[in-house]
Formats: C-alpha cells, structure tokens, sequence
C-alpha cells in the first residue's frame, strides 16, 4: 500500500494541480530569501538506476531513472534516502541556484533504515554551502515544514503541516524493517523522498514515504532524529553494521487467566514471548512460554511498550538504539521465577532474504539450461510463483525456523528448452534438495553438487526435489555437450555468479 | 525491528470474519437457466418416456465457517433414472445435503417425497427411494418402468441426453462420445472413468443430472457441460454399474484404490538411469500411500510398474483397455475391480522383476486426516468461552475462494496436501483454533485464528473429542491451550468460560449447541 515516492514519480500523478503561486499565507513569519544562501544546502539529487533482471539473472537488468533530495550535513556529506540511491549507476547533484550537474558517489547506504550518505566527485562546488544543523523529535501538534524537490516543478518546494503521530512504523524500502517514524500532515510527494523537514531551522527528520492511492489523506512519514543520528554513529567507524535484533516475538497478556497462570503479581507489567529464533540474539536465552518484565531497566508494560523520555514506544526503542555486539539487560519470569540475563546484540540475517534487497546483482547457476536461483524476495516478486510449496517455504521462512535446514532455498527456477532437458520443463519453480549426493543448503551447494559424481551411476547427474517426485536425471556427458550449445543459444555470457566470495 | 516478527506472525492469522461465508462462491444449482416457458407450438406427437421422473431437491449445507449456523438452502432440480425395485438414479451432487427431495412425474405433475438409500460422494451416484405410504407410492410407480443399464458404449458411439419439457414431452438431443478417461468428479480425491461427448444440450428446466441413453439403456448420467465447447463430461455406465452392484448384497464398500503415485518414463535419460531398456514399458512410482492397497502388498518407491492384473503398463502409466483403449491404470483398479478383489502387479526394482499380490482396499473418507468432503452433516467444532476450534477439512479450506498463496490459509493447505507428519503424530484429525469470539474470557485472544492446537491442559489433542475431553480438567482453575504457532500459549479461566459458555447459547451469535462431534 505504501509507495516509494521515488518509484512513483515514474508512474502516477501527472496530474498534478498547480497551486497558486501567490499563496502567501498571511502567516507566513520566516519569508526565505533562496538567494540568502540559508537552504542552499537542499539539494536534487537525479540517479540513473539498472534494475536487476531476477528472472534472466546473467542480463544487465532495466534502465530507469529518478529523482529525490539531498541535504548537507557536514563537510561534502549529503544526506538521502537510501532508495533514493539504490541500485544506482550515476548520481547527479544540482543546488537550487546552480544548474550545473555535479557527479556524486555513495558513501554509506543503509536499506534497513532507508538512509544514505552521498558525496560529490569534485568538492569545490559545494565548499561554500551552508550545512543544516540536525535537531530533536519535535512535539506532537507542533508546526514542521517539508523542504526538497517534488513533482510539479523544477525548483525548490517548501510544504507545511503538523507533527501528527510518533510511531513504530514499516519502513517499506525493504518491506520487514520496521522503525520509529513521525507521521505528519504537510504535503509530501514523489521528489520530496530524502530531503529534510524542518522546525525552527534545524532538522527534524528525513522525509521518505506516504500512502498512494485514496487510502488516507495528508499522511506523510519522515525519519525522526534518533533513527538518523543512529545512522550517522554506526559508519563513524567507516562501515554499516545494520540494525540488531532480539529476534523474538512477543504477545500481549491481557486475559487475567494469562496473568494469574503466569503467575504475575506485576500489575501491567510483562509481556509474553511468543517466539524466540534459534540464531537470533535472543535464542538460547529467552524461550518462548517466558514473560519478559524489563530491559535495561525500563519496566516493559503488557503490551509490550516501555516508556522512553516519557512516551510510551515499542520495547523494541531499546534494542534500536544499540549497535552490533553491544549488551542489553533483560529480567524476565520463567516458571514464576525472576531471573535475568544479558543478550549480546547481533543482525538477524534470515529475515533479509524476505526483504527487498539492492544494489545486488542476482545470483544464479546454469547448467544445460537449468537455472537455479536462491530464494528471496526479489526472486520472487519478478516470478510469478505458482508452486504452493515454494509459497509456503517462502511465507513461513521464519515461521518453521526452515532457514535452520536450509540457510538458501536454492530453486530450479527456469529450463532452457533443449533436447537435452526437455522432459523437465515441468518442473520449474520446485525447491531443488539434493543433487548427486549433495544436500543443497545453499547455491554454491549446487556447483559442488554437479561436479560431485554419483556413487554406482557416476554417468549421471541426479537432482532430488523437495517434491516427492522423481529425481531429475541428465547423462553427464549429454549434459556437458549441451551447456555451450544453451549458453550460445540464449545468450549467456556467464554461467555462473555466486557472488563476491 | 523485532516488531517485523511480530507483525508477519500476527498477519498471519486468519480474519475469519462472520461475513467469511460470503467468500463462497455460490453454487451453480441448475446446470442451465430455466428456459421461457412461454412455447405456444403445441407438439404434433410428444415423446415420453416412462422411466424418466423429475427430482426436485432443496440442499442446506452448514457454513464451513460458522459451523452451527446453515446456509441458505438453494434447490436443484434433475432428472432421475427409474431402476429395479422402484429405485432412481441419481447423481449424489444433486441430493447433497438434502433437506427434502420430492420426485415428480413429468407430464402429470405428481409428487412424492423421497429419501436417500445408498450414496457415494466420490463416485457422484445416488440411489433414492420413497418416503410416502406405500399405496402412495404404488401409485405413483404405477406407470413407471425400469431402465437397464447398458455399460457397452465405445468410443464414437452416438447416445442420446434425454430432457423433459414443461408438459413432459422428452427432448432427445444426440451426442457422439468422442473420448474416454478418467478425471476427479466432484470430490479431488479420486479420478474415475468419464466419457467426454460432443453435442448441443438445450437450456431446460430440470438439467441438473440428465440421463444419458443408448438404445433405450441407461448408457450415462450427465456431470458437467461447457456450453461454449459443447462438450458434455459424462458419469458412463460402467461406473454406475460398479455402484449398482455393491450396493446389492446390502453392505456398501465403495470403490478401491491403489494408493500410488506414478510418473511418465518417456525420458530417454531417466530411463537409463533406471536400468529400463528400450522395449521395456513401465512407469515410475514416485509415491506410495500409507496403508493403501499398494503399500501392504509390497510396492515401494521408485518401483517401475509393469502389470497390473492381466494388463501391461505403458510409459504414460496407461494400460490397453478392451473397450477403450489407452486409459490411466487407476481404471483397472477403480473401474473393474472391487473391494476385497485380488490385485497382482509386477514391478521392477533394481533390475529384477517381482510379482506382488494382494487384495484391494479403499481408503476410507474418515480416515483422512484432513477430509476431503463433508456432506450431509456439520463440520464438527467445540466452542470454549469463544474460543472456536475446528477440525481441518477441504471445504473449510475452499471456502476461502481462490487465494491462498499466503498467511494463514496457506499454512493450513500445505498441512492438507502433506498430512504424513500430522498422521505420525498421532493426530487423527488436524484441530485448530478457527476463530474468536469476542467475551469476556478470551479478552486479548479476539485476532487469533488459523493456529494449530497442540495440547490442552497438558494433553495431546488428536481429534476435537480429544478436545473437549481435555478441557474437563482445567488445572488450578485454569485452561492451558498449547498452539503449534504465534502466540504459542492461551490461558482460560475455567470458571469464566463456563460463564461464557452459558451466554453464548441462545445469545447473540445464535448458537444452538457449544459442540458438534459427529
């Protein structure tokens, strides 16, 4: 439901009505002057994109283009969004009184909370700008104004609205990443993605995404001050080491049966773990049926809320502010009885496979015309999968804890047709499980499977599905004569990335 | 971030809503719309056929959703098949969860109630007799007669769909029979032999199940019609016969199967692989089912099968039948033989040839894990303070509509379609909890719904009886229910879901009954 405006500037509201230049609100208190050199800083930032081709993994992938915002915050440190910038092959800035085109590169990009760090090629040019001081979370109903550059024109746009809700929120760049986010009433379109929202001169938050369509009116999320500064301290040490995760889930307890058979005499106070993922942080410590009371001291309420700096937020507040191997301190009841631990903070990686995921290109194995690719979500949003067990892999990843078995799902997930392979174009979309022997527990299983030979048929190459199917069988030296006719034939350059390793 | 875990696991649970009934598509109750009566051509000669009645049928099937309430009843209106000992054929679609039948005799109108004395679902065939004092039904049989049933047509053959019009004139439309295989009828579980015909059927009042005649003999029932192709899918004769049979001696058995599932050995590569040599025929099993026929006589997978009885298999996994030539092997066990018969297959496994003998069973409908049909009573369900657990079956799973691809929904499929770690379990069918209703002793549960239940009170639930047995014994005043999924554990409190439990009958949501388990 919700829509890059990046991704949708491409796409919808062309037709935009101009407001009238002339509404100069009589309240209007802080008149800018664009040449007084005060949001010179705001800058357009116009990529040109390659798309990735998941469904022929060897082609270069779509050309596209967009544009967003940009703005200064130290010296030649622009920041955006991160899907302003992704998957980007050139990245052009432009100020507002300048129009020469300035050639930029990305510095840091984070996608699990849509931020990036640009900076121009040449630094003269922006040697002179004034860089915007960084602010707080503004208050509720206070006034915040949204500067960048959106549809309906060249230059530079102010819109003005109200702080309406500080919230946990998905961020939808990648689509599982959920974080603190503002939600305000100015007008924020397609373009205005990365630039800042202002209050009182200073920023305040990042502007990044909205609601298309008619679901909701004057809805507007920009990124608050403490998803940023996090941002900006975990590449002080010049690399992105991504969020961390307790990776548990959690349940409130609201019955009183709950409460009494969980023995709590904490009035309000805990939250029931409903789930607890082995190769998360939390995994061995926590397990589920366990109440969690507290974290780093903040009474966690049945909800699964604490309170920070007097607002009620998502437990998870606590755990966001910290980095990779930080420590966090948990008390909790198991069996009626307290106790406490400490968990080691770490990325959570199997929840990324279920994510949108750029700057990537697909990885993939071909041999005599079969394409195995691992699963994700990009695979799967560019194949239209059919297969019900594919489905269900996909959606219960985590669920089922499959990632332990299987830390890819490789998948055949296209045949080439060829003599050669003829009888198995039926096949398409199945998750590929042993091949000679081999278990495939990742792609490059499927290379060390091909070459491996058979034990008693070591003439043929034997694929197991998941299905209970047949096994695949090709004649090894079919199969071999075979593979360069298929690559020539449908063009394939390469027949194999498994990525830089 | 961990919230992500939270908001995928939550939105994975069902939004069974009181309006999910509506997802159903409704059901096509005439084959055809009723065509404008308003004919003022008075025919010259009518045709009649005095075997031929009219059945009228109201169905009401409970909602798969909300399982003590019904749906609303719709009617169905065919033609029967008079037969021996003052019987009508049927199809079993059209008196599925009948509420009342009447057959009524096409020219002169006359009614009379009727019943249902031997069915089967997956063979779609019915079987209906009186209801009415004898004398009535004397009288209403009085002009009738018997139709044989001739299991002789071929490919190629011309037959004749029989339909009656408003004053009971017989509309007699040709069809040529321009294949035969077999394909599922209405239940997925089985696929029987059909005849497929090409021809026009009119758009006639009563087209529901027609009667299908060769020579004056019953040579099919009509199962399905596309009218842009004018092909007519038919329920052919040596089916009927097959039901016919097995109900004489009084014990219905229904019809056997193997229990296996096989794949092509066309691939020039496999079947090298395979050690088959070139004029070796066979196909490969690629599955066998638990406790079906072909498993407790010795096949295993990756057996090649190479006869079955006196009939060779092909590479499709097709035999030579007599009469129709190239069919799917499910026929020799399905079609021509029964229950208790003996079976032989040869098979190849590693090389060598070995006989395998046995006798036929059929898997019964109740011993599936997730049944595949529920006819003629409800779903079973037990309520606890507005908890709602059900057992999984297909039509709780159709009524869904078309997408299942995530959630929920799909989660309970995939158990549908790979029950084997359930039924290792010791499940004897799959309980879940299907819904909340809202009260007071589920405050905090109302969003759940799509969770398998794994124990209660510390017992293992294996069926709802199981179920409703363990929720007798609450411990410390408290229910304990262990889902298999988020959030993993529920607490009741006894006393105030006995509470509950007493509000919810007769109140808002109209429940007659807290259980049904049938």
């Amino acid at each position: 439901m919700k829509t890059h405006f990046l991704v949708a500037s491409f796409t919808a509201l062309i037709a935009w009505i101009p407001l009238s230049q002339a509404a100069d609100s009589p309240e209007v208190s802080q008149a800018i002057d664009t040449t007084s050199g005060e949001w010179e800083g705001i800058v357009n930032i116009d990529v040109s994109v390659l798309v990735p081709d998941y469904r022929e993994p060897w082609n270069a992938g779509q050309p596209s283009g967009g544009s967003g915002t940009g703005f200064l915050i130290g010296k030649n440190r622009f920041l955006t969004n991160a899907h302003v910038v992704s998957n980007a092959t050139k990245v052009v800035i432009r100020t507002m009184n300048d129009p020469e085109p300035h050639p930029a590169k990305i510095l840091f990009i984070a996608h699990d909370c849509d931020l990036a760090i640009i900076e121009a090629e040449d630094p003269s040019a922006f040697e002179k700008l004034k860089k915007l001081e960084l602010g707080g979370i503004p208050k509720l109903n206070t006034e915040v104004i949204a500067v960048g550059y959106p549809i309906g024109g060249e230059r530079i746009s102010v819109t003005r609205g109200v702080v309406s809700r500080i919230d946990f929120r998905p961020y939808s760049h990648t689509s599982v990443d959920n974080h603190l986010a503002i939600q305000v009433d100015a007008a924020i379109n397609p373009g205005n993605s990365g630039g800042p929202v202002l209050q009182g001169g200073k920023v305040v938050g990042v502007a990044f995404q909205g609601y298309s369509g008619q679901v909701a009116q004057n809805v507007g999320y920009m990124i608050p001050m403490p998803v940023i500064k996090r941002f900006l301290k975990d590449i002080e040490d010049g690399t992105y080491d991504h969020y961390v995760d307790l990776a548990a889930s959690n349940f409130a307890i609201e019955n009183p049966a709950q409460v009494k058979a969980l023995g709590l005499d904490t009035e309000g106070q805990g939250v029931l773990i409903s789930d607890v993922e082995p190769a998360g942080s939390a995994g061995g410590i926590l397990k589920a049926g366990d109440v969690l009371l507290a974290i780093d001291g903040n009474p966690v309420f049945n909800n699964g809320l604490i309170r920070v700096d007097g607002d009620l937020v998502d437990m998870n507040e606590v755990v966001e502010r910290k980095f990779a191997g930080d420590k966090v301190n948990i008390e909790f009841l198991r069996d009626r009885k307290r106790q406490t631990e400490t968990i080691t903070l770490k990325r959570f990686l199997p929840y990324v496979t279920l994510g949108n995921q750029y700057n990537q290109r697909p990885r993939y194995i071909v041999s005599a015309g079969l394409v195995f690719q691992p699963m994700d979500r990009n695979l799967m949003d560019a194949n239209d999968m059919r297969n019900p067990l594919t489905s269900y892999f996909f959606d219960n990843y985590m669920t089922d804890k499959l990632y332990k078995e299987r830390p890819e799902v490789v998948i055949l997930t296209n045949v080439l047709p060829d003599e050669v392979n003829t009888y198995l174009s039926s096949y398409r979309g199945s998750i590929v499980d042993e091949i000679n022997g081999v278990k495939i527990r990742q792609l490059k299983d499927v290379k060390e499977g091909l070459a491996a030979k058979n034990a008693g048929k070591e003439d043929f190459i034997v694929i197991k599905l998941l299905e209970n199917d047949r096994p695949l069988v090709l004649k090894r030296a079919l199969a071999e004569a075979a593979h360069p006719r298929i690559m020539q034939t449908y063009n394939i350059s390469e027949d194999a990335y498994l990525g830089n390793e | 971030m961990k919230r992500t875990f939270l908001t995928l696991l939550a939105t994975a649970t069902l939004t069974v809503t009181l309006s999910a009934q509506k997802a159903r598509a409704p059901k096509e109750d005439n084959l055809a719309p009723v065509d404008n009566p308003n004919v003022s051509r008075v025919p010259e000669s009518i045709i009649r056929s005095d075997s031929i009645v009219k059945v009228n049928a109201t169905s009401q099937s409970f909602s798969p959703h909300i399982p003590w309430q019904k749906q609303p009843p719709g009617a169905r209106r065919g033609l029967g098949v008079v037969l021996g000992g003052r019987r009508i054929l049927v199809t079993a679609q059209m008196v599925a969860d009948a509420t009342y039948i009447e057959l009524e005799l096409p020219e002169s109108g006359q009614k009379l109630p009727a019943k249902v004395l031997a069915v089967d679902y997956e063979a779609n065939v019915a079987l209906l007799i009186a209801s009415a004092l004898p004398v009535k039904t004397e009288e209403f049989f009085a002009t009738l007669k018997p139709m044989a049933v001739d299991a002789s047509a071929r490919i190629g053959d011309s037959l004749s769909i029989l339909q009656t019009g408003r004053v009971g004139d017989l509309i007699v439309s040709p069809m040529r029979v321009s294949k035969v295989m077999t394909q599922p009828y209405v239940v997925e579980t089985a696929a029987f032999l059909v005849y497929e015909a090409t021809g026009i059927i009119r758009s006639e009042a009563n087209s529901f199940t027609l009667p299908v005649v060769k020579g004056g003999k019953l040579a099919a029932l009509l199962l399905r019609y596309d009218n842009k192709n004018q092909v007519a899918t038919l329920l052919p004769a040596p089916i009927i016969a097959h039901f016919l049979k097995d109900v004489e001696d009084g014990k219905y058995e229904g019809f056997p199967s193997l229990g296996v599932e096989i794949q092509q050995t066309q691939d020039e590569q496999f079947r090298e692989y395979l050690g088959m040599k070139n004029d070796v025929k066979g196909a490969f099993i690629s599955g066998v089912a638990k406790d079906a026929s072909a498993e407790k006589i010795g096949v295993k997978e990756g057996d090649i099968v190479l006869s079955i009885n006196e009939f060779s298999v092909d590479s499709r996994g097709d035999y030579q039948d007599p009469q129709y030539g190239a069919l799917s092997i499910s026929h020799i066990v399905r079609g021509r033989s029964f229950v208790g018969d003996k079976v032989e297959m040869k098979v190849l496994r590693d090389g060598k040839e070995l006989m395998l003998k046995g006798e036929l069973l059929r898997k019964q409908p109740d011993s599936y894990l997730v049944p595949p049909y529920i006819f003629d009573r409800g779903p079973n369900y037990v309520m606890m303070g507005g908890l709602l657990f059900q057992e999984l079956s297909q039509p709780y799973l159709e009524a869904f509509g078309g997408d299942r691809q995530s959630g929920a929904v799909l989660r309970l499929s995939h158990i549908a379609d790979h029950p084997e770690e359930y039924e290792k379990q010791g499940r004897k069918k799959l309980v879940f909890l299907s819904a909340v209703l809202p009260t007071p002793s589920v405050q905090g549960y109302e969003r759940l719904g799509g969770q398998v239940v794994n124990t209660v009170n510390g017992q293992k639930i294996t069926d709802l009886a199981a179920l409703a047995d363990a929720f007798t014994k609450p411990v410390d005043g408290i229910h304990t229910v262990e889902l298999k999924e988020f959030p993993r554990f529920l607490h009741l409190d006894a006393i105030s879901v006995e509470r509950d439990n007493l509000k919810l009958i007769g109140g808002q949501y109209r429940l007659g009954s807290l259980k049904r388990i049938e």
